[in-house]
């Protein structure tokens, strides 16, 4: 009897199990893929890390350095175990040429270095330390990746001739969040080419213990050695360097969490279903005595076949997809050398999901316990209790047609059935609406202002040179005589000590000038307009613990001042620690300065660009369309595409979804739809209540998933923008797709599948439903 | 007279092959307009299976179905439906109702579905009905919150409502008490009285003798018929006797 029950079911549910049984393998593949790359990453970086000894801590500095003192510091300090100091030669992108491509539209910061003697080493593509030779060029991996060039190909670094020999691994800059570059040359080249451009030091230490780094860092700052730059340190290396391989693992977790939810949602509908099938069955066993666990046995058997199955299918998926998303790890990392473990941590995930699976069809079949012995001998089917909705009743309708208004009375009786669909699409949509928000706001143009950029069209860097001052005067000069540009300004950086509540000081990064004629958006406050008024960034205001109004105390040419918060904007730039004030000042040394123009016609900026390129060889100028490409333009484009993706899944975990719930409804509602028809319900009659039914829980699930798209969804969002340095975060929506265009298509999606589902309702006999 | 249905010939099987069997075995049958008819068999003898048939619900493997003028057997699942909706009614041995519909709803739900503005004529229209049936304060009543006479009687008002030519009747007394039972019949009559044709199917003699005529099933045939005179109140136990005797001749 108990093999009667289950039967052919797998054979009679083909669909249903097949279903299941990929939702299962999919999960498993997702979850050990996961695991294995986690393994293999970390493995990788380790490797990598440990090979090049990897520094410390780094300080990079532009400008003079006192060797001997530095020297000494390392000497006296007790936990240096290495200390050295690296040349960064700088040369503009524009003066390299590897084969065919040049690097004039780089955003990195492009260097040449040598090979390190102690620690920090550059590395080839078998993880050894490489040892170049005169005319070679060894160059940095990711422009392997990004097909720039290849071994063999022609370099011309300032006029001077390579053979670009190979490509490196750097444990200090392989990540694309790293702003800059090394290139390796031999030491003999590297003196030829020591003129061509500036040069910054990167001062670096090896501790003897990696615990005591804290307690380094407050020694050196303390010492108030060299320190015109950022500071990096180890864990910090070892973040970049996992960060985006890192968000990937994240993302398939994610995944795979959806996955799983998914097959729970598809195991509660078809045993559910199942049960409703067997409803008399099960209560006459109940009746007469036999035990509710054996029955259970058997449902339990059946999902342990099909899960386990499902599983190592998925195994098997992951070890022919794990190559693929490796590549990136392998690339920029090498071999992990734990890479066996990785495997077996896969098995370790999928017997997790397979446990977890088998749980949860456990809890499901406790509703065996649930069926009424009395109720499933008297009816056949489960009686709810219809609630509320009592005043809606078909004697006072004149407002909706009989069949759409029997699907919404269904709804509104039996919210706890439909309660299951109803999230399932309020997820749905929210998994559509949040990245295409996503992707229309950092796409927009406002949004860069966000970013701290001004709506400006052309921007020319003054860095990294000597009198930095005249040739910013020089250019402004040139500038304000050119009727092309339309509006300009010029912004200087220079670094000021900011006094602390404790008494210390720390560095300060000033922009200073007029900053009304590109204003960017605030996050709160407003720009500075008085020359006791500073604005923030809002990490230098997390940092500094400052609000708008607060005070802070600048040291300006040997004197405290004070000044007030006047507003806490956004900013992606300079790692996102920066401030703005217009008071003028004639002391400290620049940093760099920035002029910034908008053109008349936006359609020349870039014959201007190449035109003052020419006059003006030792600035950077750049078309800010192309910055923001550069600096964005990866993560949008992959925004987009995730957007997409997050619309085409959600469409067929809907169209699924509401396929099995409605299969699960016409298996529970035979009898009514048997009354129905005898009563001269037509087929379609059928049809549409059942549409009004899905079309009315998706009107439901479109309205709440849209509002928590913008609410939670915002925040979500919001807290990923974040850390490129944005706060304040606003959805940009376009209402033709987010209010129109997709839940049109999740109306389709439902209809589709709601059609699909209730095919089965034609083939219900009024003559095998109703007991004559 | 003028036939409301004829089964010419009509053969109904189940199952497959081997294990297939005539239900329905060639069976003929003529039901005249107005007319009050009783058909009897053993359980299992195909009663209910006839019915079906006969009003289009299950399509038969041979013979023909005529309603009225029209050939059912002819007619795709739409006229079926349309027909059923409009010119027939139904009482089941369970009243089958929709549980999320209370019992008013349930009564006026055929023709709502085509006369949805007139709601408030069809909803007085079952009022009347339920009172003249003795349910008249259960309007509101959801269908578990009454008895299963109570029901059965919300399940006649629903066949009557959209005043059809022919009211079907599948053991509708079946599952009750034999005091509801006989007020159900009463109201049959009544029904009767006022021109329905009435098809009832039972395998109560007390039942079938309130009818006119009685015919008897056995082995997928109609095998005999019963003629009585149209029921006035009196000889109630004469004609029970003769509804008996004819069934213990025939082994039902
Ligand atoms: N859908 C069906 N499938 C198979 N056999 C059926 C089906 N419906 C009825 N039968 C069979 O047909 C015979 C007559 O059934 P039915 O018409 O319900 O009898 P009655 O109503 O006279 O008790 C029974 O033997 C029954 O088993
Ligand atoms: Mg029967």
């Amino acid at each position: 009897m108990y093999f009667r029950i289950i039967g052919n079911d797998i054979l009679k549910n083909k669909m249903i199990t097949l279903v299941t049984m990929i939702f299962v393998a999919a999960a498993a593949m997702l979850v050990s893929l996961a695991a294995i790359l986690t393994i293999n990453l970390s493995g990788a970086l380790d490797t990598l890390m440990t090979k090049s000894k990897t520094p410390h801590f780094l300080q990079m500095h532009s400008g003079e350095i006192d060797h001997a003192r530095l020297t000494s510091f390392a000497e006296k300090n007790s936990n240096v175990d290495k200390f050295q100091v690296i040349e960064f030669l700088n040369i503009d992108g524009s003066e390299i040429i590897l084969g065919e491509n040049s690097l004039v539209d780089s955003v990195q910061d492009n260097g040449f270095s040598t090979q390190s003697e102690q620690f920090d080493y550059l590395l080839d593509l078998d993880g050894n330390i490489i040892n170049v030779s005169e005319g070679e060029l060894y160059v940095p991996i990711s422009y392997m990746r990004d097909n720039i060039t290849k071994v063999g190909d022609k370099a011309v670094i300032s006029g001077q001739e390579f053979v670009v020999a190979g490509f490196l691994r750097d444990s200090q800059m392989n990540s694309t969040l790293s702003a800059s570059k090394r290139f390796l040359v031999s030491e003999n080249d590297y003196e030829k080419m020591k003129n061509l451009g500036s040069i910054e030091h990167l001062i670096e230490f090896r501790l003897k213990d990696l615990s005591a780094l804290g307690e380094f860092e407050t020694a050196y700052a303390a010492a108030e050695l060299e320190a015109n730059g950022p500071t990096v340190t180890y864990t910090l290396f070892k973040m970049m360097n996992a960060l985006s391989d890192g968000m990937m693992i994240a993302v398939i977790l994610f995944v795979s969490a959806l996955v799983v939810a998914i097959t729970f949602i598809c195991i509660r509908f078809t045993l559910l279903s199942k049960m409703e099938d067997d409803y008399h069955e099960i209560g006459v066993m109940k009746a007469i005595g036999l035990r509710i666990s054996d029955i259970k046995r058997i449902y339990l058997v059946k999902y342990v076949a099909i899960a386990t199955v499902g599983s190592i299918l998925g195994f098997g998926l992951s070890i022919l997809f794990k190559g693929i998303l490796l590549e990136n790890i392998r690339l920029y990392m090498g071999e992990a050398e734990n890479s066996s473990f990785a495997i077996l941590f896969g098995i370790i995930g999928i017997l997790l999901v397979l446990f977890s699976i088998l749980l949860y069809v456990n809890g499901v079949l406790k509703h065996f316990r649930k069926i009424s012995v009395v109720e499933a001998i008297r009816f056949g089917t489960s009686q709810e209790k219809s609630s509320g909705a009592k005043r809606f009743c078909l004697n006072r309708n004149w407002l909706f047609n009989t069949n759409i208004f029997l699907g919404i009375k269904d709804v509104l009786t039996r919210k706890k059935l439909y309660a299951t669909m109803l999230a399932v699409l309020v997820v749905s949509s929210f998994i559509i609406i949040v990245p295409q928000n996503l992707y229309n706001t950092i796409s927009s143009k406002s949004f860069t202002q966000y970013m701290g950029i001004g709506d400006y069209d052309m921007r020319i860097d003054i860095q990294q040179t000597s009198n930095i001052s005249e040739k910013t005067d020089e250019i402004l000069k040139e500038i304000s005589n050119d009727r092309a540009i339309s509006n300009y300004a010029a912004l200087t950086t220079k670094i000021f000590k900011a006094k602390m509540e404790d008494g210390t000081e720390e560095n300060l990064k000033v922009e200073l000038g007029d900053h009304s004629a590109f204003p960017i958006a605030y996050s709160g406050g407003k720009a500075p307009v008085q020359e006791n008024e500073i604005a923030l960034s809002s990490i230098n205001a997390d940092e500094l613990n400052k609000k708008i109004g607060d005070r802070i105390t600048l040291v300006i040419e040997g004197e405290e001042k004070d000044f007030s918060v006047s507003g806490i904007y956004s900013d992606i730039t300079n790692g996102g620690k920066t401030a703005k004030a217009v008071f003028t000042d004639n002391s400290a040394d620049i940093m760099w300065s920035i002029i910034i123009a908008e053109l008349s016609d936006t359609s020349m900026v870039d014959n201007k660009i190449s035109e003052y390129l020419s006059k003006f060889g030792y600035a950077k100028i750049s078309n800010v369309d192309e910055f923001v490409t550069q600096t964005f333009g990866s993560t949008i484009r992959s925004v987009e595409t995730a957007s997409y993706a997050a619309v085409a899944v959600s469409l067929i975990i809907t169209v699924l979804i509401t396929l099995l719930f409605m299969k699960l409804l016409i298996a529970k509602d035979r009898t009514s739809i048997a009354a129905m028809k005898a009563l001269g319900f037509t087929k379609s009659d059928i049809r549409i209540q059942y549409m009004s039914r899905s079309v009315f829980v998706l009107i439901i699930g479109i309205v709440l998933g849209t509002l928590l798209a913008n609410t939670l969804g915002e925040l979500l969002a919001g807290a990923i923008i974040s850390s490129f340095g944005a706060d304040s975060f606003k959805f940009t929506v376009n209402p033709l797709s987010a209010y129109l265009l997709c839940p049109l298509m999740m109306v389709c999606a439902v209809l589709i599948a709601t059609v699909g589902g209730t095919s089965g309702a034609g083939q219900i006999k009024i003559s095998e439903n109703i007991k004559g | 007279m003028k036939k409301i249905i004829i089964g010419d010939r009509i053969t109904k099987s189940f199952g497959e092959r081997e294990e297939q069997r005539n239900v329905l075995d060639e069976l003929s049958i003529e039901i005249n307009e107005g007319e009050f008819v009783a058909i009897m068999g053993a359980s299992g003898s195909g009663k209910s299976t006839l019915m079906f048939a006969l009003s289009g619900m299950d399509e038969v493997n041979s013979g023909k179905v005529v309603f009225g003028d029209r050939d059912l057997s002819a007619m795709g699942e739409n006229e079926l439906s349309d027909i059923r909706r409009t010119k027939m009614g139904f009482v089941f041995q369970q009243p089958i109702m929709l549980k999320n519909l209370n019992i008013i709803d349930n009564i006026i739900l055929p023709m709502m579905r085509d006369n949805r503005k007139n709601v408030a004529s069809i909803s007085d229209k079952a009022r009347a009905l339920m009172k003249r049936v003795g349910i008249g304060e259960l309007e509101e009543h959801d269908i578990t919150q009454v008895s299963g006479g109570q029901l059965q009687r919300a399940g006649i008002c629903r066949a009557l409502i959209n005043n059809p030519k022919i009211i079907f009747g599948d053991e509708p007394t079946g599952a009750l008490n034999s005091k509801s039972a006989q007020e159900i019949m009463n109201i049959f009559s009544e029904i009767n009285e006022e021109g329905t044709t009435v098809l009832l199917v039972t395998h109560d003699a007390k039942v079938a003798a309130r009818t006119e005529r009685v015919m008897f099933m056995r082995d997928g045939k109609i095998v005999s018929e019963l003629k009585l005179s149209k029921y006035d109140g009196t000889n109630m136990d004469t004609r029970i006797e003769k509804v008996t005797r004819k069934m213990i001749e025939l082994g039902i």
